[in-house]
This record gives structure tokens, sequence and C-alpha cells, in this order.
């Protein structure tokens, strides 16, 4: 059936059809536009935001109250880069709720006749730690007080004529395996998720309106009286899911790959590159997958009486591109093989690596385009059964 | 023409059609008369090919709308019980878009579309969208879409349903006209008058089985009533209590 000139003619004729009549749905696109543009506008605010915090991380302004009695440590915290040490409130507690001031040190009067006798010397570090938007920039100023604390406690130490590696029975090292890239692309997790959750908006309103909508204005059997195979009718109505959705997954990869220009990601400790081979792989990886979901959106909606049962089972399958998400953040040992033949576990593992800069191979593209063709053409079958039985062209 | 022979149509336990035969010639309006339920839409439906019935054949043309049904559906126009306009299409758009699923060619589809749109008197309503349509513009997109393919065999479910007087007239004349061209058209109605004043030919249908056929006079005869409605009553009636779908 498929080789005719005149199966592909009619599949193209049902095709421009249900996307003249989906442009028109004024109200209907609005919502596929807003739900396909929130994502992307909302996350560039987001990472913008995290710039900023973490570019105020590196240039601290540290209030501290009593610095006349360590006057070697203000010194010093005054030597090491971006700190800015100024005079505290006088209730320091008080300005700290109130968000006046996100940490004041205090360093009690007899810090320096402690210190000097060589035993422990209090600071206290007033903070609240249920303030998310400024832990950074407490723990640079706790990083900065443990520094003087080793340090101080080494020269102690050498003064003492003991190695200070004494003092040190266990050394603690990190090694960072991620590059910075990849570090930067788990940051830019949500991207992935974001662009699959096209992939099913986009397609959402062209497969309930061509199939259950089809069936609750009665058009369905008006339509099925023209000798057009039930292949080509559900082939075209799904293909027209399909371009929508391909089109939404454009649109969302193509901001994301603006805001990953425009964001400062380098003031994140960042050095991300995001160039066009990485929005062409991005595209690579999801377009095929847009066959699959629109395939099963109107698989799906076909068996909906209406058009409002449809989109309670819309809202359903959903969930299945937040599984994936959710999975790949569980488990980030994101490269094992057979998760590129899971359809939207591949495709999103296969973002995840663009945008941590890496070339998962041709082969992992392919096998992730094919298991979503594969996945596509079912549904599709399934589709093409749905149309021919009576219960569902007449049933109502 | 269209021969159908010994139709049988099932839904769950409930016979919807019981052995129907007919056959209605080219030339001639053969209607199908009965009450609600009587079988009519379920026998058209099978007609037209969108449901198979359990037993029985359909022949359109000749051509066994089972075993061929996508030729057999290229010989047939229909309007349907439930027309299913899109409301954000306009009417040149409905007419175009059926008349592309036939095959038709652009420039032949342009001109037949203005040859429909002159002889159903729609030209003012032909760029217009479907949402804000009367009944009777929606009866004639719907039968402009029928016709488009301009088929020889035509198959009309209540045309004239919910119809004013000007519209109802207007889709007899086109009915005559059909006719007098030598096209086979088939014409259902629960309204005596309707099918009597344009049919050559009746077929009563009541629980899904021929109750009565032949000309109004001869129906008159059968149903030993001299006033057509006295009779149809009269013939409908012998199969009340009989299945209903």
């Amino acid at each position: 059936m498929m080789m005719y000139p005149r199966w592909w003619r009619q599949t193209f004729v049902v095709l421009t059809k249900e996307f003249v009549d989906a442009w028109r749905d004024k109200r209907g696109m609005t919502s596929v536009m807003i739900t396909v543009l929130i994502g992307p506008i909302i996350t560039g605010f987001m990472m913008n935001r995290i710039a900023d915090r973490q570019k105020a991380a590196e240039e601290i302004r540290l209030p501290i109250a009593g610095a006349e009695h360590a006057p070697a440590l203000v010194e010093w915290l005054k030597q090491q880069s971006g700190v800015e040490v100024v005079a505290a409130p006088d209730t320091p507690e008080r300005a700290v709720r109130d968000k006046d001031e996100y940490v004041v040190a205090i360093i009690p009067p007899d810090f320096s006749a402690r210190f000097r006798s060589s035993r422990p010397a209090t600071i206290k570090l007033v903070a609240d730690s249920a303030r998310a938007d400024t832990a950074a920039q407490v723990s640079r100023v706790r990083r900065l007080f443990e520094q003087y604390n080793a340090q101080i406690g080494s020269l102690r130490l050498v003064g003492r004529g003991v190695s200070p590696a004494v003092a040190s029975p266990v050394q603690l090292q990190d090694v960072e395996v991620s590059t910075t890239q990849q570090r930067a692309a788990r940051l830019l997790s949500v991207i992935p998720l974001m662009i699959l959750l096209a992939a099913f908006t986009g397609a959402m309103q062209i497969a309930t309106d061509a199939t259950a909508g089809e069936r609750e204005r009665g058009s369905l059997e008006a339509l099925l009286i023209n000798p057009v195979p039930r292949s080509a009718l559900a082939v075209g109505k799904s293909m027209a899911a399909a371009g929508a959705a391909m089109l939404a997954v454009t649109i969302t990869t193509g901001l994301c790959a603006a805001l990953l220009r425009f964001i400062p990601l380098q003031e994140m400790g960042m050095r991300f590159r995001f160039g066009l081979p990485h929005l062409a792989g991005m595209l690579a990886a999801v377009l095929p997958v847009c066959l699959a979901t629109s395939a099963m959106q109107s698989c799906v909606a076909t068996m909906a009486r209406s058009f409002k049962e449809a989109q309670t089972y819309m809202g359903i399958l959903i969930l299945a591109p937040m599984l994936a998400g959710m999975l790949g953040t569980l488990y980030p040992i994101s490269n094992q093989p057979w998760m590129y033949a899971v359809p939207m576990l591949g495709q999103y593992v296969l973002l995840t690596n663009v945008l941590g800069g890496r070339y998962p191979g041709l082969i992992a593209f392919l096998t992730a385009a094919v298991s979503a063709l594969l996945v596509a053409m079912f549904f599709l079958r399934l589709t093409v059964s749905l149309f021919k039985d009576e219960r569902i062209v007449f049933g109502r | 023409m269209i021969e159908a022979t010994n139709l049988r149509k099932q839904f769950g336990k409930v016979t919807a059609v019981d052995d129907i035969s007919f056959t209605a010639g080219d030339g001639q309006v053969t209607g199908l008369l009965g009450p609600n339920g009587a079988g009519k839409t379920t026998t058209l439906r099978m007609l037209y090919g969108v449901m198979k019935p359990n037993s029985g054949t359909v022949l359109v043309d000749g051509v066994n709308s089972a075993m061929h049904p996508l030729e057999a559906q290229a010989r047939v126009g229909v309007l349907p019980d439930i027309y299913g306009l899109y409301p954000r299409l306009t009417a040149r758009e409905h007419i175009r878009y059926y008349g592309e699923l036939h095959g038709l060619s652009h420039a032949a589809l342009d001109e037949r579309i203005d040859e429909i749109f002159q002889l159903l008197d729609m030209k003012h309503i032909a760029e217009r969208r479907a949402a804000g349509f009367s009944h009777g513009e929606r009866t004639k997109v719907a039968l402009a879409r029928a016709l488009v393919h301009d088929p020889q065999n035509i198959l009309l479910d209540e045309p004239t349903n919910g119809l004013d007087v000007m519209s109802t007239r207007a889709v007899r004349a086109i009915v005559r006209n059909l006719k007098a061209q030598g096209r086979c058209v088939v014409f259902s109605s629960h309204v005596m008058q309707e099918v009597s004043a344009l049919c050559d030919s009746m077929i009563v249908v009541a629980g899904g089985r021929v109750v009565a056929r032949g000309t109004p006079d001869e129906l008159r005869v059968q149903g030993g009533h001299e006033d057509l409605e006295e009779a149809f009553v009269a013939l409908a009636g012998t199969a009340e209590g009989g299945a209903r779908r």
C-alpha cells in the first residue's frame, strides 16, 4: 500500500488539512506556544540568577564585630582576593535574621589572650542556613576561617619543631573526574528534559484534535466514506502531529542554544562553548523521537471518546519523558549502551552527552533513532487497526 | 446501480439489519422509508462501505464493496447522518479536501467546485468558515462534498431533516436533477410525503427488515389505506416489537 503514489498523495492531503486546521485554532496554538516557551524562559532566568550568585560568592563583603581583638586575622582576611572587611551592625543576630546581612563574624574580647596562650580561640559565625541564596557566600567565609586555622596550626607545630605532617594523619584529596563541561551539563540537566517535553506538548494539540476531536464532532465517519486507505488517514494525522512536535522541539532547542550563548557560564566556573555542532547534535538526537511521541499520542487519543478524555490521557503520557529525566538523574551512570535503545531515555542520554561536550558516536545516534522509529511504527499500526474498528469509528 | 443482497448487521445481541435485499437502479430515486431506529442508517452505512455486514453483499456498479472497498467508495457520494464539518475550514476548503482525497487534480477540482457552487447556489458562503453556518448552509456544504467527484451513485441519509421549506425545495430540485442525469439516488427518510414526492420506488423498513416495497401507489394498496401516511403506519406497525438498533 505504501509504495503507491496515490497513497502518499492522500496522506499528504490529510497532513496538510490537519496543519491548516490546527494553525487556525488560535486558542490551541497559544496554549502550545506558551507551554513550549515558558520552560526555556524560566530556565534562562534561573541560570542568570545562579551565575549572579556565583559571582557574588567570588567577591564577598564580610562584616566583623570586634575586629580590634584580632588585628592579624583581619589583616590576613583583607589580603585574600575578593574579600572586603566591613564593620558589623550592633545586633548581629537580628541583622542576619532580618536579612540585612547574610553573615556576621563575631570576635570575642578574649580572642587575643587565648590565641597568644595557644588555647582554641572562638570565632562566632552568625548565618541563616535556611537561606539558599547566600549559601555559597557563607561557605566561602567558612573556608577562609578554616584556611587561616590550618595555616596558624602548621606554623605553631613548626615553631615547636614538629612537622605539620604529623598532625594530618589522613589527607583528603579530591579527584575530579568530570570535565568542566560535564559539570556545566549537570547544572543544565533541565534542558534535555525540556526538549523531550516539547516533543510531547508540541504534538498534543493535533494528536487529540485530529483523532478524538474528529470522533467527537462526528466528522470521522464522513471522512471514512472517501476512498482513502485507513493507513493513509492514520499516517497523515500522526505525521501532522509529528511535524508540530518537531517544530516545538526545534524552537525549544534553538532557545536553549541562545540561552547558553547569552548566559555568563564562565562566571559559574565553567568553560562551556556551545556551538552549531552541538545544536545539530541535539536536533539529531531528538527529532526522530517526535515520530514516536506523536504516533503514541495519536494512538491513545484515538481510543478516547472525547477531546476531554484524550487530554486526560495526554497528561498521563507526559510522565514518560519525566520518568526518563528522573532515571537519568538518579542513575548518572549514563553511558550504558542499552540506554540508547530505550526511547526517551536514549534521547535523554544523548542530549546530556552532547550538552556535556561529548560525542556519543554515530552508533548511539542510530540506535536511538531506530528504536524511536520502531515505536512509531508499532503505534501507527495500532492506530490503523483502531481506525478499522467499527466500535471506535461509531462508538460515541 | 446499487445491489444489496441479504444484508445482516448485528451489534452484540441486537440485530439492527436483518436480511435486507434491494436494488436501486440508475436514473431512479429509491426511497428507504422507516421509523427512527428501523435500521436505515445502518443499511446505508453498509452501502457506502464504512460498516461491514455480518453477511450479505453490496455491489456498487457491479463492484463488490467487501472485496474492493476503495473502488466501491469511489463510485458513491454520500450525505451522511452527521455532516461532521470542520468549524475552522471554509466551505471551499471542505469541498477541496474531499476532492483531493478522491484524487482530483487541481485544475479540474477548481472547475468542479465552481460548478457545484453554481448548482447549489452557495457562492456567497464559499470563503466563509463553517463555524457560523446555518443548518441549511451546512447541508449545502455536506451535499457539495458528496458530489465533488461526480459520483454515479448518491446516498442521502435523511437529507431534508430540519431544513426549512426553501432548503427542502432546493434539495428536492437537486435530487430530480441527479435523476434526470441518469444517476442512482438512494434516499432515506421517516417522512412519507418527502419520499412519495420524489421516489420511483420505495422500500419500507421496520425492525431491521423490509416490510414492504413498490411504487407509492403499490404501497397504498399493500397498506390498505388511501392516505400514504396511514399506509406507512400500517406497514411499519407489522414489525412492531421487532429488534431496534
